[in-house]
């Protein structure tokens, strides 16, 4: 068997797995900010699945598209994480910069 | 089946507990399980892409993870106030 066909099978099943993970652990876990953990963890499956893929077509046409994909699904995964967070955050607790801004103005210092 | 398929169909079956939590859970948990949901259909039309030799699902899966992206981020921040 070709080596680089074993290389893009387990770097399927270790994509595959991340992923599965982390469906997982949005269904096992039952807070939100705990739910929020598997949200970057399966831009990395994706990202796994692309280099799969690219081990077994290497830089062809589908090679590219697919790991523009995958490097894309690993940059934004941190980016919906900080935005989500802080969107629960203002909608739980309101906007946290009114109360930096009062105590600056209330310090006598 | 080849395993790009057999992965993509495994994927597929993982795409239902994200639409539970979306349907059954409060709207932020919901969000969350989009964002995971939108990551396993960019990876499933990946997979297609590779397991049918089929250019136009790797360019859907092109198209689908920066809107993916765009609608959770518009979702987030209207659920700041307006949700």
């Amino acid at each position: 068997m070709n080596c680089r066909i074993v290389v893009a099978t387990v770097m399927l099943i270790a994509g595959g797995a991340i992923e599965l993970v982390a469906v997982l652990g949005l269904c096992a876990l039952r807070d939100l900010y705990d739910r929020m953990h598997y949200v970057g963890l399966a831009g990395f499956g994706a990202l796994l699945v692309a280099v799969a893929i690219v081990f077994r077509e290497s830089f062809s046409l589908i090679g590219d598209k697919v790991l523009l994909v995958g490097v894309v699904l690993v940059l934004s995964g941190p980016v919906l994480v900080h935005t989500t967070l802080r969107s629960m955050l203002i909608r739980q607790h309101g906007d946290w910069r009114k109360n930096i801004e009062k105590a600056q103005e209330n310090d006598p210092r | 089946m080849n395993e790009w398929e057999i992965a993509a169909t495994v994927l597929g079956f993982a795409l239902i507990p994200c639409v539970l939590v979306c349907v059954l859970s409060p709207p932020a948990h919901g969000l969350v399980a989009l964002e995971i949901a939108g990551v396993l259909i960019a990876t499933i039309l990946m997979l297609l892409s590779e397991g049918f030799h089929r250019q136009p699902f790797v360019d859907l899966a092109v198209i689908v993870a920066p809107l993916s992206l765009v609608g959770s981020l518009t979702f987030a921040r209207m659920m700041e106030r307006h949700l």
